[in-house]
């Protein structure tokens, strides 16, 4: 009976879990480009635009998640009328940022020093040699540290749920209140697919980094 | 003169690590600068190709003077090979080597493949084209970062002590190349103690000591007879380390 119950509400399930990857994806791909943004910034720019990187950066990585969404939510609600899903987006995108200046950050600094002294030694301006000569090296070592971001960010889009938005949490909510109980079931059902998801996501970050690996730079397998 | 280096002087901080050095180059001709370590060669070079901007002085090029202005049309005129050869980590030898013809000379990668793997023949590394970096030897390593200086056609090479960082038996595949390119006529500015290959193919060996260029002379003469105690100590000095070959 509960099997037939979680089947027939399979499809109400999978609307949920692919509004939670949509959230997943605009907020990492919010957080790829700016995080860059703010890594290149504060690597290489002028000392206000570190200063103020830095304080970003702090800033959204010591508020509670929960909070961000509510404020993005009701006190930017205040002014400007805003869904959920684009405030719940918006909330976890900035902090996404933040984290995510940090990989690129550490994969930049990462870069020895003297692979720019070669490109700028061939004649590469400074812009020239880290779009041609660091980013393809940092960028190569991002799939490892990201893979952490990418499993914490999955996990945080169901505090969506408190802003309304109808994602995988709030269905399984829904099931539960719809059918009487059955709570334990239901909300194992969710998190068996937040953790597939999870696991897919992972598998193939982790083929990202192998194909990415610098032949003769390998990481030395423990063996 | 096709390179002329005019009084430079750097300081960091405090401590004058030049002290009005000035030196001069003719089209093919290879000098060799020797010194005892901390004397400020390997700055002299940075400071020529302004990888470290001189405090003051002034450097020529074919008459033109080198400046922050036109810096990045003069490196690729005036090319420099590390001693720790530097090369690209992400790239195979012939990307190392075609990298700058393709992304600073607007040549189609094909083009520059083509151009870097004549380079590659050229320091005898084409059976390695396709290696990356870190499968290399470190000579075989600066031997691409040659064929890469090479590759952007430059009117002068400056090398930063070339074989310093090479265990002894790889310095003479490296120093075998230089002389090749010594007789092809590049012009070239060699900071290193290789006696050996000062002596069959510099024009001049240049010798500093304490931010100074304490004397200059062609190599029979510097190495035979110098002028000079402080080049003789030095010369005597690295003479016991068996560097003489």
């Amino acid at each position: 009976m509960i099997v037939e119950i979680i089947i027939n509400h399979i499809p109400y399930l999978l609307d949920g879990l692919w509004v939670a990857i949509q959230l997943l994806v605009c907020l990492l791909a919010i957080g790829f480009v700016f995080g860059l943004l703010l890594a290149l910034a504060e690597v290489y720019g002028h000392w206000t635009l570190r200063a103020s990187g830095m304080a970003f950066e702090r800033v959204f990585r010591g508020i509670p998640e929960l909070v961000l969404i509510l404020m993005c939510f009701y006190g930017v609600g205040n002014w400007y009328p805003i869904e959920p899903f684009p405030a719940a987006v918006l909330a976890l995108g900035l902090r996404s940022t933040a984290y995510q200046s940090q990989i690129f950050r550490g994969v930049i600094q990462a870069v020895p020093k003297g692979q720019i002294a070669a490109a700028r030694a061939i004649g590469m301006s400074g812009v020239q040699a880290v779009r041609y000569v660091v980013l393809p090296q940092a960028l190569r070592q991002v799939p490892g540290p990201w893979s952490n971001e990418f499993s914490s960010e999955l996990k945080a889009t169901s505090l969506a749920y408190v802003i309304g938005v109808v994602e995988l949490t709030r269905q399984g909510r829904y099931i539960i209140s719809s059918t009487q109980g059955n709570i334990l079931i239901v909300f194992a059902v969710v998190a068996l697919m937040y953790f597939v998801v999870n696991w897919l996501g992972n598998r193939v970050l982790y083929r990202a980094e192998r194909a990415l690996e610098i032949p003769g730079l390998e990481r030395r397998e423990s063996d | 003169m096709l390179l002329d280096v005019k009084d430079i002087h750097k300081k960091y901080g405090e401590i004058e690590v030049l002290k009005g050095v000035s030196l001069t180059l003719a089209r093919g001709e290879t000098k060799v600068i020797m010194g005892p370590s901390g004397t400020g060669k390997s700055t002299l070079l940075r400071c020529i190709n302004r990888l470290s901007p001189p405090t003051s002085g002034e450097v020529f090029l074919d008459g033109e003077l080198i400046c922050d202005a036109n810096i990045n049309e003069m490196r690729q005129k005036v090319a420099f090979v590390f001693q720790d050869f530097n090369l690209f980590l992400h790239l195979s030898a012939l990307d190392n080597v075609a990298m700058g013809p393709m992304r600073l000379k607007g040549m189609k990668r094909a083009e520059a493949r083509e151009l870097a793997m004549q380079e590659l023949e050229r320091v005898g590394m084409q059976t390695h084209a396709a290696s990356y970096p870190a499968q290399l030897s470190g000579g075989q390593q600066q031997r691409v970062s040659i064929a890469r200086a090479l590759a952007m056609k430059p009117e002068v090479i400056l090398f930063d002590e070339p074989t310093s960082a090479l265990d002894p038996e790889l310095t003479g595949e490296v120093v075998t190349v230089m002389q090749k390119l010594a007789s092809d006529g590049i012009t070239m500015l060699v900071v290193s103690h290789e006696i050996g290959f000062a002596r069959r193919a510099a024009d001049a060996i240049i010798f500093m000591e304490g931010g100074h260029v304490i004397e200059e002379g062609p190599p029979e003469q510097i190495i035979g007879a110098p002028r000079q105690d402080r080049t003789r100590e030095f010369l005597n000095v690295i003479a016991e380390e068996g560097q003489i070959s």
